[in-house]
């Protein structure tokens, strides 16, 4: 029984193995975004996020997040995360904000290796959590190049 | 009651005179095809990444790194000058040679500077010709009407119609008959080259027209033409013609 | 030694005491991400702006950590808010030594 046993979970664990995706998996970014709120719990909205829904290559993607906010030493927005689901590393970039910055935007240009889920997570001055995220297709031109 | 009826002529006239317009240049810039997002990195100097491949033009203008210690600006002073309305009016004929702006940028490169000439897609030769052609910006494509290159005029259009490569097509299958209609999912352009050189996002820098020229014929797999090749450079030509008059954007951003 | 790079930054010259502006900060740079291989399948190893710090008068307005899916030449656009006369100071630091400032002034009445 034990041997059965063992060799189906032996089974199992080779087929996982091979086929372990070269990019970050909706997993991995969900991990990522754990490591940054840790055990807080993560609202869902209040974010901006402005992404297109279709790129026309992926090597530099245009996108602007923002959230609404006084931005006064006692109420602001502390950081901005921006995750991916399908890039080669999840984390794609963070911003740091401060009263100092008046308005808690920016705008900045990605990469995007794949159609994909990407994320916007804020982290708010009084410890709370908000997130939302934008879908997208990224299309390679037409006519690639040969070298 | 005649007042009423002239009014009335006076309206449809009006209205007639906006119809038309719609009979007007057909032709197309490849930018109207880009996202919002991308119009913008073009338009805004200061977001093109290609900025960065004019100021590099902008410090080699004053080099004098060369044998004959001269740089540009020895001969042709300020660039913002000197260079207006340049890039418009290339490929065109000097001293009996069809040249396009890499051509020419070379010319002066061997004679005046006696070093040996930029390689095609190099930094320097890209710095350059990027700057001169920025110089052009929103001027009208003022394409060589010099009767002494009708026989490149020709030849560049025989090589437009000419049908190449495994997938047997030619430029104007794809540029004149099917311009508008969807390639995957891009659309296809009319392929106007009013933006080169481009900052293309697919090759991460800037390159040449001829760089893209030879995109498309790898693309139908067929041989590429050389760089600087007499097919390349008339069919440039033929091009530019088939442009004339479209407002140059250089540098301009391609997905 | 450390390796820099042409930055160029836009923003007003001047301002009125409590004006949010809007800045905008291009820096030349590949920003090869490490995920790249070459035609012999060898990985081009990465080498990328790590982290972009803007301060004024030496108080931090906006900082950002970027990673390889920032995309070449890196842009910010960002604001901040107007407080006093003073100099914006703009850091851009990065792998292989790679360190570039910019300051630019500013008067605020």
């Amino acid at each position: 029984m034990n041997q059965r046993r063992q060799f189906i979970v032996s089974l199992t664990a080779l087929s996982l193995c091979p086929w372990q995706s070269a990019n970050a998996t909706p997993s991995e970014a969900m991990q990522a975004m754990q490591a940054i709120v840790g055990k807080s719990p993560v609202n869902t909205g209040r974010v901006y996020f402005e992404l297109p829904p279709l790129v026309e290559s992926g090597n530099l993607v245009s996108i602007k997040f923002s959230v609404d906010s006084p931005m006064t030493p006692t109420s602001y927005v502390r950081a901005i995360h921006i995750i991916s689901e399908a890039n080669p590393s999840p984390n794609v970039v963070s911003c740091y904000f401060t009263p100092l910055s008046g308005k808690a935007e920016a705008s900045t240009r990605i990469r995007l290796a794949d159609s994909q889920r990407v994320w916007a997570l804020a982290q708010m001055s009084d410890g709370s959590f908000w997130r939302t995220s934008v879908d997208t297709v990224v299309t390679l031109s037409a006519c690639t190049e040969m070298v | 009651m005649i007042k009423r009826q002239l009014a009335h002529l006076g309206v449809l006239c009006f209205v007639f005179v906006l119809a038309i317009p719609s009979y007007a240049d057909q032709r197309q810039s490849t930018t109207a095809l880009m996202t919002p997002s991308n119009q913008a990195m073009q338009k805004d100097i200061n977001l093109n990444p290609a900025l960065f491949w004019i100021m590099d033009g902008e410090t080699l203008w004053g080099d004098r790194s060369n044998p004959a210690g001269k740089a540009c600006v020895d001969c042709h002073q300020d660039v913002k000058q000197s260079m207006k309305g340049v890039a418009a009016t290339f490929p065109k004929r000097v001293q009996g040679k069809l040249l396009n702006l890499e051509g020419q940028i070379n010319q002066c490169r061997t004679s005046r500077q006696q070093a040996p000439a930029f390689a095609y897609e190099s930094k320097p030769l890209l710095a350059l010709s990027t700057l001169i052609a920025y110089q052009s910006r929103g001027l009208p494509i003022a394409a060589s009407t010099d009767p002494a290159v009708e026989p490149d005029y020709k030849k560049g259009q025989s090589v437009y119609f000419q049908r190449i490569g495994q997938l047997n097509l030619s430029c104007a299958q794809c540029h004149d008959d099917r311009a508008g209609l969807k390639l995957a999912s891009s659309t296809i352009p009319q392929g106007h080259p009013t933006a080169y050189p481009i900052y293309r996002i697919e090759w991460q820098g800037v390159g040449s027209l001829q760089r893209r020229l030879r995109n498309c014929v790898s693309a139908v797999r067929a041989e590429q033409y050389a760089y600087g090749s007499a097919e390349l450079t008339a069919l440039e030509l033929y091009l530019m013609r088939r442009a004339n008059g479209m407002q140059i954007e250089s540098p301009g951003v391609r997905p | 030694m450390s390796r820099s790079s042409r930055a160029v930054v836009t923003m007003p010259k001047t301002a009125k005491k409590g004006e949010v502006f809007s800045i905008r900060a291009i820096v030349q740079h590949d920003m090869e991400s490490g995920f790249r291989h070459t035609e012999q399948g060898v990985r081009v190893p990465r080498d990328i702006i790590r982290s972009f710090i803007c301060t004024y008068n030496g108080n931090e307005v906006f900082k950002a950590d970027l990673h390889s899916g920032v995309g070449s030449n890196p842009l910010f656009i960002f604001y901040a808010k107007a407080d006093q006369s003073g100099t914006f100071e703009f850091k851009w630091q990065g792998d292989n030594n790679y360190l570039t400032i910019v300051n630019q002034a500013i008067t605020v009445s």
